[in-house]
């Protein structure tokens, strides 16, 4: 089943002489389930297509469909409220709230949506990251792979129709990098959640089951799923 | 009325919510619309629990198909094996001789996909269950290179490995059999008197074997589709193997939470990476 879709996505910053399209009539299907990456150098447009993806900013052109929604139909407190159901994010740096502990921040984006905590699902979300024993500590209190662990944990408690991924491992040594992305692996495999992630990484992106190559603003392979 | 609305919607949540966790039931049955959509609600729970029901008892007797049809030719084959065996020792011209080489290689092609398809689908079906422990990741890598070794060694392939001590957890016996058919496929594409490299690391949630050989590699457009059942690459159609390997391996991986990945360079070697949880 087809989870996210764009159709001919544009985006151009400025105008006239200063006019630079960052993404330029980018097609690109994701299944449920798939791990995908986006690969492109810095400057490609991969940021500017992941902001897309996750409603963070409008397209000049084109659309994007979560779910089958087109989701730039939605004014802009809906939309708001749509990426707080349907998108997990996982930052470079971690964002987690200074002042919460582990289990309060990776609650808090499904209080804040007014439900119950599925308890049973959350814990074991908790469990499978390896985050048990470190509940009750505050972010200060972790290292950066268990800070990532714990942000891995917030987006996947809501049930996200896609996690978001933004260079996930960019802020952490390779070692600890490894264990980050085993687990973004293995989560999605247990959890059969979609994930897309963007890196600069090739070795990174080797890990996923399908790369999706940015130049210049443009999609130049693995647009379509592998088969 | 706004009194009504908000316990209107309270009871369509506790419908809903009910609904999720299969505890939904009718509460009363009057000439209200709100039990009239009480049974319809559970007459749509009814109907897509049944269809659920009914897509896995599909799946379960497929499953008991692949497995009986696995069985029943376990036996014949390996008599057969056994005759061709005894003909092998018996004196016949060299022309018979070509000809029962072949039947033998044939038959030993088709003993391995069974035994295979054996075990995947007990895996499958669940009469195998992994019991993933804390172990020592040494003592499955020694003995799967002690297995290994003489077809290594007729190839003059050398199989280095420096202990480490270090433990994760996993099923010892299964374990062995996923790395065994990656071990197994490395020495089998790599040239003859070149180096087989296994290397363990440990992180703070997995720890990851990796063997790197210095064979004909993969393309990378066959990566994605390697770890499929059945599939076989292009370059290897010469070789003999039915493309279950690697599928069998990664489903033992998988299913006590790690993962497998391959990374190549065409005409410069693969590294299998097998991440086994800690």
């Amino acid at each position: 089943m087809e989870v996210l879709k764009t159709e001919a996505l544009t985006k151009i910053y400025g105008e006239g002489e200063s006019k630079v399209t960052a993404l330029d009539n980018a097609n690109l299907s994701v299944r449920q389930g798939e791990f995908a990456a986006i690969v492109g150098t810095s400057g490609s447009g991969k940021s500017t297509l992941l902001h897309m993806l996750g409603g963070l900013d409008r397209p000049t052109s084109g659309k994007v469909y979560v779910e089958g929604k087109d989701i730039f139909t939605l004014k802009d407190e809906a939309l708001t409220i749509f990426r707080r159901r349907k998108i997990g994010f996982v930052f470079q740096s971690f964002n987690l709230v200074p002042t919460l502990n582990v289990y309060e921040n990776i609650v808090f984006p499904i209080q804040l949506d007014g439900n119950d905590v599925d308890d049973k699902f959350v814990n074991e979300v908790i469990g499978t990251l390896g985050l048990a024993d470190m509940q009750n500590r505050l972010p200060n209190q972790l290292s950066g792979g268990q800070q990532q662990r714990a942000a891995i944990a917030r987006a996947l408690a809501t049930k996200p129709a896609i996690i978001l991924a933004d260079e996930p491992t960019g802020n952490l040594d390779s070692k600890t990098s490894q264990d980050v992305l085993s687990l973004l692996k293995v989560t999605g495999q247990k959890f059969s959640q979609t994930i897309v992630m963007i890196t600069h990484n090739e070795a990174i992106a080797q890990m996923t089951d399908r790369i999706i190559r940015i130049e210049d603003g443009h999609i130049i392979k693995g647009g379509e799923p592998n088969d | 009325m706004m009194f009504t609305d908000k316990k209107l919607l309270a009871r369509l949540d506790k419908m809903l919510e009910d609904g999720i966790n299969g505890t939904f039931s009718e509460s009363d049955y009057d000439e209200t619309q709100i039990s009239k959509l009480e049974s319809k609600w559970l007459r749509y729970l009814t109907s897509s629990k049944l269809s659920a029901q009914k897509t896995e008892q599909e799946r379960e007797k497929l499953q008991e198909l692949v497995s009986d049809i696995s069985h029943q030719t376990k036996t014949p084959l390996s008599n057969i094996l056994l005759y061709t065996q005894l003909l092998q020792e018996q004196d016949i011209d060299r022309q018979s001789r070509q000809l029962v080489d072949e039947i033998r290689q044939q038959s030993e092609k088709l003993e391995f996909l069974i035994r295979s398809l054996v075990k995947t689908s007990r895996l499958e079906t669940g009469t195998f269950q992994l019991a993933p422990l804390e172990n020592n990741i040494d003592r499955v890598i020694e003995s799967v290179i002690e297995q290994v070794t003489p077809k290594a060694d007729s190839k003059q392939i050398q199989i280095r490995y420096s202990p480490e001590s270090y433990t994760a957890k996993f099923d010892i016996k299964w374990t062995q059999e996923a790395l065994f058919n990656i071990l197994d496929n490395a020495v089998k594409y790599s040239p003859r008197n070149s180096v087989i490299k296994i290397t363990v690391d440990a992180y703070e949630m997995f720890a990851c074997v990796s063997v790197a050989d210095q064979g004909i590699g993969i393309p990378a457009e066959e990566l994605p589709c390697i770890f499929r059942r059945f599939y076989r690459g292009q370059n290897v159609r010469k070789q003999n193997g039915v493309g279950i390997g690697l599928y069998l391996s990664r489903q033992i991986i998988e299913g006590q939470g790690g993962y497998i990945t391959a990374e190549s360079t065409p005409e410069q070697g693969s590294v299998f990476k097998m991440f086994l949880p800690r």
